[in-house]
């Protein structure tokens, strides 16, 4: 509750310092506030009545006399307005059917039961309100009995609410949870077993392992869901190092800065890179490769390099297909171009370069 | 004379793992599993170089080195990870680490990071230097300081080449520099990287509340 709760004015008390903390508490002037329990008092004694209640109450002991002196004063105030005894009773009914129905479970809290006690003695109080035909009440009553049910009933409703919420949040959680069991299942497990069954080929199992830490990171870590490979150049490189990784060995270290999606040019960029990283591993004799992915506004390049044996292009038998075809052609019919740079003895560097359309 | 360093990381089986593949080459005077327990003994030992994981079971890499530059403004800090996201690795980069290394580095490479981490250098790995020329291209930025925020094509050329796989030594060969001059390059780098307003770098910040 946000009643705010006042302390009695020991300085500038008349009698109990009752009125002086009233002011005090809502900054306003202690003889307003006595003049307002004067015309109280006047009406029936109500005015005495919630004195003593307010006086209870900040003391902070006998809850029940400050209720139930607050109540009486309630009683005499309707009476001194002119509410016949049997609407008065009526009221009292309700009032004391709230109370106890707040007192039993109308705190929101969700284990709390239906007061039926409450529902019963409001509801009691409601026929006798309803049944008194004075005009004093024709107008009030059905609002009262309105506010009565919506008071008991409220926090029941709210709560069947939470508790639908409660049900809510635990399904989308254990289908989470089974997500994650299908994704580790088909990925990390699947790894697991292979290494178990590969464990005496040691190359073997360091490119599962690597493969899978890739996988998993990029889910991790990554905006892109897992094997979309049609939304990130990033992944799509990620994903042919790691097939390249797998068939052959090799440890790809791959760095990018910016990224973009995958269309047709850009798949065939993709295929020359992995074609460049499939001959570094398979004869440059290394066994980490580095690939560095650079996208700007107007190209979209990579670098495939390794620091291993090298070759001179121009012992290279023309009738292997590798270079030519699945490098330097793929990426001119993309309307790029593939740069190599090679000796010898002074490792090898596939430069791919793809000019971007305007966007 | 062995550099002294300390090993931070919550892995008992990397931890050994790291200490195997160093070897002889440094000397590992002490190991934290959590940031609680590093702060202490980082500051006790007060070691030339502390190797730090990014995540923590109690927290990120940032908060030691936030805890122990003010008092031990001596000590350099190497973050060593398996995280690959950008903000982790930008977070202990900004926070005062001279460098950024994956956990798959080989022994001697990570001996010699950890020799240029103590001599004051940078280190930076293909990948950081990829997250770096990421968070700095061109035609982005706003405000700040012009100086701080964009790169010149020099360092821009030298983060490509470390990107794309090249050893300093290397890259002082392709640019005709000295090897020196690619350290300072890089240096400079790593204090542009701690210091700018950068947008994207701004937003990285403000994601992990280091601002």
């Amino acid at each position: 509750m946000s009643l705010r709760a006042f302390a009695p004015s020991s300085d500038e008390r008349v009698i109990a310092g009752v009125c002086a903390g009233i002011a005090q508490t809502l900054a306003v002037d202690a003889t307003l506030v006595r003049l307002v329990f004067a015309l109280l008092a006047l009406a029936g004694g109500a005015g005495i009545l919630l004195y003593l209640a307010l006086w209870a109450w900040a003391e902070g002991k006998r809850v029940w006399i400050a209720g139930l002196a607050a109540f009486l004063a309630g009683c005499a105030l309707l009476g001194a307005l002119g509410f016949s005894g049997r609407s008065v009773t009526g009221i009292a009914l309700i009032a004391a059917g709230l109370a106890l129905a707040w007192r039993q479970g109308g705190s929101f809290h969700p284990e709390a039961p239906l007061s039926y006690g409450g529902i019963a003695l409001a509801a009691l109080g409601a026929v006798v309100l309803l049944s008194d035909g004075g005009t004093s009440t024709a107008l009030l009553a059905p609002g009262a009995v309105a506010g009565a049910l919506l008071l008991i009933g409220g926090p029941w409703v709210w709560r069947l609410a939470m508790e639908r919420d409660v049900e809510r949040t635990a399904r989308i959680r254990s289908e989470e949870r089974s997500d994650v069991a299908a994704r580790v299942h088909d990925s990390v497990l699947q790894t697991l077993a292979l290494i178990q069954r590969d464990a005496e080929n040691p190359r073997r199992v360091a490119s599962l392992a690597r493969r899978q830490e890739r996988e998993l990171r990029g889910w991790l870590y990554g905006d892109q869901p897992l094997g979309d490979e049609t939304a990130s150049l990033v992944a799509a490189l990620e994903a042919a190092a790691g097939d390249v990784e797998e068939l052959h060995g090799v440890r790809i270290e791959l760095a990018s800065a910016g990224d973009c999606p995958v269309d047709a040019s850009v798949q065939a960029l993709v295929l020359a890179a992995r074609e460049a990283m499939t001959n570094a591993a398979k004869f440059a004799g290394v066994e980490e490769i580095d690939v560095y992915l650079e996208v700007t506004d107007d190209a979209v390049s990579v670098f495939v390099r390794d620091r291993g044996a090298g070759f001179d292009r121009a012992a290279v038998p023309t009738d292997r297909k590798g270079l030519a075809q699945s490098i330097e052609g793929r990426m001119e019919r993309a309307g790029g171009r593939a740069t190599i740079v090679s000796g010898v003895g002074g490792g090898t560097e596939v430069e791919l370069h793809l000019p971007r359309e305007s966007s | 004379m062995k550099r002294r360093v300390v090993l931070v990381d919550d892995h008992d089986l990397f931890l050994s793992g790291v200490r195997a593949e160093l070897g002889d080459a440094v000397d590992v005077v002490g190991q934290a599993g959590s940031v609680a327990e590093a702060v202490p003994l980082i500051v006790e030992l007060d070691p030339e170089v502390v190797l730090l994981d990014v995540h923590l079971p109690d927290g990120s890499g940032d908060a030691i080195i936030n805890a122990v530059a003010p008092e031990r403004p001596g000590v350099k800090f190497l973050a060593l990870s398996v995280s690959d996201a950008a903000e982790d690795v930008i977070a202990v980069i900004r926070a005062g680490a001279r460098g950024y290394v994956t956990k798959t580095i080989s022994g001697p490479e990570l001996a010699a990071a950890i020799e240029r981490v103590a001599t004051g250098d940078a280190v930076f790995s293909p990948r950081l230097a990829g997250f770096v020329l990421d968070a700095f291209r061109a035609g982005e930025q706003v405000g700040g300081d012009a100086e701080l925020d964009e790169l010149t094509p020099r360092e821009r050329e030298v983060l490509q080449l470390i990107a794309r796989g090249y050893m300093y030594k290397e890259i002082a060969a392709r640019l005709h520099l000295s090897v020196k001059t690619v350290e300072s390059h890089v240096s400079n780098v790593l204090r542009k990287l701690q210091l700018s307003t950068r947008h994207e770098l701004a937003r990285w910040a403000t994601q992990h509340r280091l601002v």
